[in-house]
């Protein structure tokens, strides 16, 4: 936002221009029939359930994640007892993202990096040894795999431990990521598998969930890495439901699986909250607005319990300054108060430290703390859609909607999603807005606390970041020595066989990943399975 | 006379706003930038030696080791030749890489402040 | 600590050190007086190395073609150079050169020797440092040079003219777009490729060129190949395709041909660029600006004033 004299105009982040003050008459014509609406009616705006978070509360669910198997699984241990409520399994993203070993000469020459954001998991075993004791039938688990060739492992790997201690995948609950935008447009690893057969992998996981767990979310169609690589508010409402259209069009193709029942599975999705959290509370009442108009104009579907769109929310890891970090305490609950404003259902709160580190352990801790206040103290769950109403919100609201349609049409003029990842059209409009967004600062039109004015930092209190534990990287190098010293060789070798063979043709490779895992074939010779059978994306940008 | 500015990426991390956000504004103040993206020290100092160029700027996130190996490898292939870092790089990590002789620029760094530290450091000004 | 002479460096690069030969090419584009004396003590040399040009519009996969060809030119050539050229800005004439990146998996330690240019806007300028930069890498014992420029726009295209055999990849849907640069490309190949074959579009493309293609006589066939390159598809059979293209065109006499009227076009552009960079110096200097001056005023005919630039031309450097 301009900071301005009163007479110069004055944008959202989404480009909309605001008014210095609302009036009813501002609410755009199309949009005041719906602001009489009521939480759990069409078209869901305001929210699926009146008694909101009185009801349910919106789950405290915090990335965590580092060091060896066993130091992450104590991390997420220490912080259900603090008070999260559901856990994401993180994995180690030197390996996990690229599907390498840890013996990988790529790996090796960044060894000191191994375990730093995640544990490294090669094998069935590790993933057993981060998942002891871990409640994962009453909580709400995310089994990592964030990018997209890395999830058919990291969901299997959980998948078939819940097996092995003698769970019913039928009944469990949790969610994989295998996220597009953050793997084709936010973190463009060294080495991944092509959109295509990303787009055919994630058709296979819920194809899969679909016959095997009903209960868990097969993918998580993401909105954070497309915003914080830069794309606006009603950008990143676009990409994602232009995301979420392609996979519902491939499934229709396939049709193997009925389409309400995809698009209900499908309806967990992940937004980022950043720190104008008015235009961000808004943003989420516009994705609800748009799932339920998508469902019903493109696929013909009114079904409330599938325009039920379950929001995840994480705040900008971006908004957090490396000067006067403390400072990102306060940005932590605005961010979160935007998003708990919009109505989500769970909640990461990125830690004060992050532009420094990991989170520290305190960092984390302040995580959860914020949105426990936030819940217990504030009195903000006793109603539901408590801006509803409001002639700004209303207004922002349907406006956001409307860019935001403009914005999927463009995508689609493109040739779609996946072309305009190819091409690096995306890419480009991103990189405009983060080139914007730093000309803004640099010129002072855009203030931030501690960057580029009051810089002077009073404060005795030096935060210096985490920097993990030291022997991930032995360890998990004599983890894979001795999986694949001990394994059954043969049955490894078929089952990777198997594994190759469905990659080239048309069957879902889901169930030959399930017997690798049971098999113990690593990660590292599934990478090299995927490199070989679809060789790397040309990644449109230089990085 | 153009010159030229290597920029690496130490880590593994795939994020990429910051140095394409730099590297442009290189690009914009006349220098010729050559990216090698993710790259582990052989292809550092290889780039560095085969592209003679005249500064290196290296995007740093992670542990600090991985990149003090690539610092030392191109400081005893090309002694003398400058060194600039940026990326998330905590407070006692900095210390370290300035001890080397290397200049950080922690996140928040002014895109003019860089240009400024490219000019000088390759003798423009 | 001395600057080493060009000499000393000369000597150096020549007996195989890298850093030398690095330093060189760095010279040869800042400074038109080394460049000068770097190719007249090389001229005479045998020019032994195959140069392989590799030309299309952005996006084609030309860096990621190299990189999957590196493997088997090195099993032909047993080394490999590449010089990886790409556009200024016009504005600031800074360039983002980010070819490396693609090139960079190959493996092959030492036998690949791989550098970065940007054209910085003038054609003549370019064309002489880069083929200067050839007989360099020639001279330091690289017997293979992929020469990798945009297929857009004169300054690229020009650099082609140093290619022995010009390989021209473009993608499927070709024929839809560049328009204006149809021509320009087609006359320029030897060979031609489409990369990223697997997608929509490939053959109508194939049929697209034939047709262009048809229009050109060539005493030598013009092959298109279908390449993969980000699976290595293909790449094997194009670099056999490059060989052939070059044996057949040896046999009848093509080859030299080619590079007879390819030298004359580069002797006209360094001539060029020397009478530009001439008449610039006339423009700037004091005497030649006033009679810019009188010439404007009606007081000098402009055959006076031509008369004078040229009798002053042999005195400016």
């Amino acid at each position: 936002m301009q900071k301005s004299p009163t007479d110069k105009a004055v944008y959202s982040r989404s480009g909309i221009e605001l008014k210095s003050f609302y009036t009813e008459s501002d609410i755009p014509q199309e949009h005041r029939s719906r602001v009489t609406s009521n939480p759990g009616d069409a078209p869901y705006h305001r929210g699926f359930h009146p008694s909101g978070y009185r009801s349910k509360p919106w789950r405290i669910f915090q990335l965590s994640g580092f060091g060896k198997p066993e130091d992450e699984n104590e991390r997420i241990k220490f912080l259900l007892k603090n008070g999260e409520t559901g856990f994401i399994m993180e994995h180690d993203r030197n390996t996990g993202d690229h599907c390498y070993n840890v013996d990988h000469p790529e790996v090796v020459a960044r060894r000191e990096d191994v375990g730093l954001t995640g544990a490294v998991m090669q094998s069935v075993r590790d993933t057993a040894i981060c998942m002891d004791g871990l409640p994962i039938g009453s909580s709400f688990g995310h089994a990592g795999g964030a990018v997209v060739q890395h999830a058919p492992f990291a969901l299997a790997s959980y998948w078939t431990v819940a097996k092995q201690r003698g769970f019913d995948l039928g009944k469990l609950p949790g969610t994989g990521q295998s996220d597009f935008n953050l793997t084709y447009l936010g973190c463009v690893t060294k080495e991944q598998i092509p959109t295509q057969p990303g787009l055919r992998f994630n058709a296979d996981i819920i194809e899969f969930c679909d016959r095997y767990l009903p209960y868990w979310v097969p993918v998580s169609i993401a909105g954070y890495n497309a915003a914080d690589t830069g794309l606006t508010p009603d950008q990143e409402l676009g990409v994602l439901f232009a995301n979420a259209v392609e996979y519902l069009d491939e499934i229709k193709r396939r049709g193997s699986v009925d389409i309400a029942r995809a698009a209900r599975a499908c309806g967990g999705v992940s937004f980022r909250a950043s720190i104008e959290f008015i235009e961000e509370a808004c943003k989420m009442r516009a994705a609800r607005l748009m799932w339920a108009d998508l469902l019903h104009k493109r696929y013909g579907i009114s079904d409330p319990k599938v325009a039920n769109l379950r929001i995840h929310c994480v705040t900008a890891g971006s908004k957090m300054t490396y000067q006067q970090p403390l400072n990102n305490i306060v940005r932590g609950t605005l961010m979160a108060l935007g998003a708990v404003f919009g109505g989500v259902q769970s909640l990461g709160v990125s830690g004060y430290d992050e532009a420094l580190s990991i989170p520290s352990e305190h960092a984390h801790q302040m995580s959860v703390r914020i949105q426990q206040i936030l819940q217990e103290e504030t009195g903000i769950s006793n109603v539901t859609d408590p801006l509803g109403g409001s002639y700004y919100i209303e207004t922002l609201t349907a406006q956001l909607a409307e860019k935001a349609w403009t914005f999927f049409e463009e995508i689609q003029k493109q040739g779609g999603y996946l072309a305009a990842l190819d091409s690096g059209w995306l890419h480009a409009c991103a990189s405009e807005n983060q080139y914007q967004e730093f000309m803004d600062m640099e010129r002072g039109d855009q203030q931030v606390i501690g960057v580029n004015c009051f810089k002077d930092d009073g404060s005795p209190f030096e935060v210096d970041g985490f920097m993990g534990t030291d022997d991930a990287f032995d360890v998990a190098t004599e983890r894979l020595k001795e999986v694949l010293r001990t394994r059954h060789e043969a049955g490894a070798a078929s089952a990777l066989k198997r594994l190759e063979a469905d990659c080239r043709s048309d069957t879902n490779i889901m169930p030959a990943m399930m017997e690798a895992m049971s098999a113990e074939v690593t990660l590292g010779e599934i990478g090299d399975v995927y490199r070989d059978v679809f060789g790397n994306w040309d990644t449109p940008i230089q990085t | 006379m153009q010159k030229r500015i290597l920029m690496a990426k130490t880590g593994l991390d795939g994020h990429w706003r910051g140095p394409t956000i730099v590297a442009r504004a290189l690009r914009d103040a006349g220098f010729e930038v050559i990216m090698i993206g993710m790259a582990n020290t052989d292809d550092i100092v290889t780039s560095a030696v085969d592209e003679d160029v005249d500064l290196v700027g290296l995007n740093i996130g992670g542990h600090i080791d991985v990149a003090i190996r690539s610092i030392e490898n191109v400081q005893a292939a090309r002694p003398g030749l400058p060194i600039f870092a940026g990326g998330t790089i905590p407070p006692h990590a900095a210390k370290q890489l300035e001890a080397l002789g290397v200049e950080v620029y922690p996140p928040g760094s002014q895109l003019i402040d860089i240009v400024d530290a490219a000019e000088r450091l390759t003798g423009i000004k | 600590m001395g600057e080493p002479t060009t000499q000393t460096l000369l000597k150096s690069a020549v007996g195989g050190e890298r850093s030398s030969l690095a330093r060189l090419l760095s010279k040869i584009e800042r400074d038109p007086k080394v460049e000068t004396e770097i190719r007249t003590s090389l001229a005479g040399g045998q020019a032994t190395s195959l140069v392989v040009g590799v030309t299309g519009p952005p996006g084609a996969g030309k860096s990621t073609l190299i990189s999957a060809l590196l493997s088997h030119t090195t099993a032909s050539y047993e080394k490999t150079a590449v010089l990886a050229v790409d556009p200024s800005s016009p504005f600031s004439g800074g360039a983002l050169l980010a070819d490396r990146v693609r090139m960079q998996s190959h493996g092959l330690g030492d036998r690949v020797f791989i550098r970065s240019m940007a054209s910085r806007g003038e054609s003549g300028g370019l064309a002489r440092a880069t083929s200067t930069a050839i007989q360099l890498l020639e001279a330091c014992g690289w017997p293979l040079i992929l020469l990798e420029t945009l297929g857009i726009g004169q300054v690229e295209l020009e650099v082609m003219d140093l290619a022995t055999v010009v390989t021209v990849v473009l993608n499927p849907g070709w024929g839809d777009t560049f328009q204006a640069n149809k021509a320009g490309l087609t006359e320029a190949g030897d060979v031609f490729v489409i990369n990223k074959a697997d997608k929509d579009g490939a053959q109508q493309t194939r049929v697209d060129l034939q047709d262009s293609l048809s229009l050109i006589h060539s005493p030598v066939p013009i092959r298109i190949f279908d390449t993969i390159a980000v699976k290595q598809d293909g790449v094997e059979s194009l670099w056999q395709g490059i060989k052939d293209y070059l044996n057949e065109a040896q046999a009848v006499g093509l080859i030299e041909q080619k590079l007879l009227s390819r030298n004359r076009r580069l002797l006209m552009r360094i001539l060029q660029r020397d009478f530009d960079d001439r008449i610039s110096a006339y423009w700037r200097s004091d005497h030649g600006g006033n009679q810019v001056l009188r010439t404007l005023a009606g007081d000098l005919t402009i055959e006076a004033l031509r008369e004078d630039l040229f009798a002053h031309m042999a005195k400016l450097d």
